[in-house]
């Protein structure tokens, strides 16, 4: 349970290769589709370049109210149109990254990840690959138990939309 | 044999939502994952009786969530995590996330693009 998890998933979109690019690189295209269910995107600040700072504000309606979840990371491979490299870590509304125990989790829950995005140009259509790794948690009960809230939440609030 | 654990499973994980489909339940597990607490502790930020507050927990508790120490008589509350990990493993959990992120982005590149329908009609006017 300790070594680092990765997610893969292969999609093929039906448009052409720099319009996928844009969807991962333009706050305002990003903005469209990145919330999980429920959410919103009231912020996306991201300098795409090698180094460059991303900022991202989701909001979420729960039956607590809404609730703003942010995410700060840094850009570390940007090869337009076909690589796409960046960390993610939980912060707080003002950027600054958050431990664990600030967002309310156990000790030792994860709060970084890193998210690879690879684009295939097949004419029209784009072939896209996306790799999330997890950075293990120290311990893996807490790692769950941020997933399993997180999920709840999106989960109740998709189903109250 | 897999097919039971399967089945196990299965109902262990149901049983684990259902626990969690509730705010003050997750209130309360969030309360123990900073130590434990007594009954009272819990319910004191809640506009609830304790006999409502001891529902919750037998809910939490049927679901393995939380267990109740029997070393003293105000029977403190702890947390388990342990349901929770099986729940959402790191990459069950980001998966569904992804796979729903990338629906949407389908959707709308669609949305973006133009309809193929002008060009299409075009080319079949010439075929004529």
């Amino acid at each position: 349970m300790t070594d680092t998890k990765s997610v893969r998933i292969e999609r093929t979109f039906d448009a052409p290769i720099d319009l996928i690019w844009a969807m991962w690189t333009e706050p305002e295209h990003f903005a469209n589709w990145y919330g999980p269910m429920g959410a919103t995107i009231p912020k996306a600040d991201m300098d795409v370049r090698v180094g460059g700072a991303r900022h991202i504000a989701m909001e979420m309606e729960t039956p607590g109210g809404s609730m703003q979840m942010y995410f700060v990371g840094e850009y570390v491979e940007v090869d337009p149109t076909t690589r796409l490299v960046y960390t993610e870590h939980m912060a707080d509304a003002d950027g600054n990254v958050m431990t664990a125990e600030q967002v309310g989790m156990p000790e030792g829950a994860p709060t970084e990840t890193s998210v690879i995005v690879e684009l295939e140009s097949l004419g029209d259509r784009t072939a896209m690959t996306l790799t999330h790794v997890g950075v293990p948690a120290d311990s893996p009960g807490a790692q769950g138990w941020t997933m399993a809230i997180d999920k709840l939440d999106a989960r109740l609030a998709s189903l109250r939309s | 044999m897999t097919t039971l654990n399967t089945t196990l499973e299965e109902s262990r994980l149901d049983e684990t939502f259902a626990a969690l489909a509730n705010s003050t339940r997750r209130a309360i597990l969030a309360r123990l994952a900073s130590g434990e607490a007594t009954v009272n502790e819990l319910a004191a930020p809640f506009d609830l009786t304790l006999p409502a507050i001891s529902k919750h927990i037998k809910v939490l508790e049927r679901a393995g969530l939380v267990s109740r120490s029997r070393r003293a008589q105000s029977r403190p509350c702890t947390i388990d995590a342990t349901p929770l990990a099986d729940v959402a493993g790191w990459t069950d959990q980001y998966r569904h996330i992804w796979d729903d992120r990338f629906d949407r982005m389908d959707d709308y590149v669609r949305t973006l693009q133009p309809t193929d329908t002008d060009t299409a009609n075009d080319k079949e006017a010439t075929h004529d």
